[in-house]
């Protein structure tokens, strides 16, 4: 004799089922997000690693203290942040073998004190630091970087993204395949961009005694001085022409003779005040243009 | 027979035929009858699982990509091939991250020394009895092609170059090296992705498509100093973009192993 199924309860038991199972579903996919604090004495240094996509946000506040808030794929990404004296070591790595790894998703925003060192890196989104003093070293696949207001010893390296740095002083060290370079209203005694297929635009003082080098291979090389600048400018390509917008300002080069540039067609020499900072632009085949800003 | 026996008979004497006492006991115990059934159902799920699968060729080929790129074999990466001593070898290559660092740093250090061997060149190449004396530290590139007329301005840079005949003696120049290995690795690291297979589609996408101008420039810049080889400014760019490339290669690995 067969049993009897009381179709009522067999309904009951399936929608539990597949409500337990919809729950689960999204609860895997859903962001998680967590923040953690941090306290610290002296200028702490942060090392994040995010080797999955996302954004990484920096801002500085007045507080000694670390805070550290992600937002991640939920059960697809594990976070994990360590304090060790006043050094925060941060890493978001996929949790075991995931079908769709573009899906995995770690942003963090980081609130640090001003004076901290940083070291990021991430695969496709975007860094934004901002008010933050101290050395960084910043590094993205894809993802582009922005500064805003950042001091120290700053090094940004990208293979397809680019740099966007605003009120930025101290030393730059940009090095990209394809990404551009954009600094503005800058306080940089040492710049150095480099990119093979990007652009590279300066749009700023130079300060006495400084060194500015920007090469690009194939990209346009663009600088903007002012009135009160003082730079000697060496400026060559290979293949590309140098569009002087500026031939008012600038006289001929009163300190060395560069005979190795000389041979080339494409290049220009001119100082422009004293010629105390020393202002060195370069391209392949792209064009290198001067102008002078209203 | 007591239900622990009735156990030992069937774990020495299996599911066949059980002997006439075991079977006794088994009518007589509903414990040991529900015991077997469970037995008879593992073993039943057990049965309808797939046979052991042999791994994938495109991992085979992965880590003969990684073991070339160590220099621990020096072959054309073909097909699979299993079984053979390098391939048990492998095994104690699971974290992917030792290969691939010892890889990078390969790469790395060779990129800086052919570099650095160029400069080296390059600089003793103003000093022509040096030059002439040692041929081998005179790069190929610079005597190969014909000898530009326009660049003696400041009377500097007129060095000569060694005879047409000992020319042909001279090594392969460390641009041309640096080029080779860097391709070299190049089929490697494709290697490797192909048999990765799984990496974040936009990281790669950006790091294949960034690979791709690299290569575009490079041989833009060696094309260019065939005709100029005393082109600087080309020849600095060239540096610039195997250093580049080296980067971006140890990157790409760095990549496929962080996928796994």
């Amino acid at each position: 004799m067969q049993p009897m199924i009381n179709p009522r309860h067999s309904l009951s038991v399936w929608t539990a089922g597949l409500i337990l199972f919809a729950s689960s579903t999204a609860i895997a996919g859903a962001p998680q997000h967590q923040e953690r604090h941090f306290a610290v004495k002296h200028r702490p240094v942060v090392v994040l690693q995010n080797i999955v996509n996302g954004r990484i946000e920096v801002k500085s506040s007045k507080n000694s203290e670390v805070i550290v808030s992600s937002t991640a794929t939920a059960e697809k990404v594990a976070v994990d942040v360590e304090q060790v004296g006043d050094r925060i070591d941060i890493s978001a790595s996929a949790m075991g073998s995931v079908s769709e790894p573009q899906e995995l998703q770690a942003d963090f925003q980081l609130t640090v004190p001003e004076q901290t060192e940083l070291q990021l890196k991430t695969q496709t989104g975007l860094i934004y630091v901002e008010q933050v003093t101290g050395d960084m070293k910043l590094e993205s696949v894809a993802g582009d970087v922005h500064l805003k207001e950042v001091s120290g010893y700053i090094i940004v390296k990208t293979t397809g993204g680019s740099l966007v740095c605003t009120l930025c002083s101290g030393k730059l060290e940009f090095t990209s395949i394809s990404g551009n370079a954009q600094v503005s209203q800058p306080a940089l005694t040492n710049v150095n961009l480099m990119t093979t297929s990007g652009n590279i635009l300066y749009d700023g003082d130079f300060i006495r005694t400084g060194i500015y080098t920007m090469k690009s291979g194939r990209g346009l090389v663009e600088v903007r001085f002012s009135d009160n600048d003082s730079f000697d400018l060496n400026a060559r390509t290979n293949l590309g022409t140098v569009d002087n917008q500026a031939s008012d300002f600038l006289k001929p080069d009163t300190h060395t003779h560069h005979s190795v540039a000389s041979r080339y067609a494409h290049s220009l020499f001119g100082t422009v005040g004293q010629g105390l900072a020393k202002v060195e632009l370069s391209s392949y085949s792209g064009t290198i243009r001067i102008l002078k800003r209203n | 027979m007591q239900c622990k026996d009735f156990e030992s008979v069937l774990a020495s004497e299996g599911f066949g035929l059980l002997p006439a006492e075991a079977r006794e006991h088994l009518d007589a115990c509903a414990r040991c009858k529900e015991f077997l059934a469970d037995i008879d159902s593992i073993v039943a799920v057990a049965r309808t699982l797939p046979a052991e699968v042999a791994p994938p060729d495109r991992l085979w080929i992965s880590l003969r990509a990684q073991l070339e790129a160590e220099g621990l074999i020096k072959e054309q990466v073909g097909t699979t091939e299993h079984a053979s001593w390098w391939e048990n070898l492998v095994v104690w290559f699971r974290p992917r991250s030792l290969a691939t660092a010892g890889a990078a740093l390969i790469l790395a250090v060779t990129v800086a020394f052919l570099t650095h061997t160029r400069n080296r060149n390059v600089a003793e190449q103003a000093a022509p009895p040096t030059v002439a004396g040692n041929p081998q530290l005179a790069g190929s590139e610079n005597t190969s092609a014909p000898e530009e007329t326009h660049l003696t301005g400041s009377g500097k840079s007129s060095a000569p170059g060694p005879p047409p005949s000992r020319v042909k003696e001279l090594k392969p120049s460390p641009s041309e090296n640096a080029s080779t290995t860097l391709s070299e690795t190049e089929l490697d690291v494709s290697n490797m992705q192909l048999a990765g297979g799984n990496g974040n589609a936009k990281v790669d996408a950006s790091l294949r498509q960034n690979l791709r101008t690299l290569n575009e420039f490079i041989a833009e810049c060696e094309q260019h100093l065939r005709k100029h080889p005393k082109d600087e400014l080309a020849r600095e760019y060239l540096n610039m973009a195997y250093q580049q490339k080296a980067d971006l290669l140890a990157a790409m690995m760095e990549s496929g192993r962080s996928e796994h």
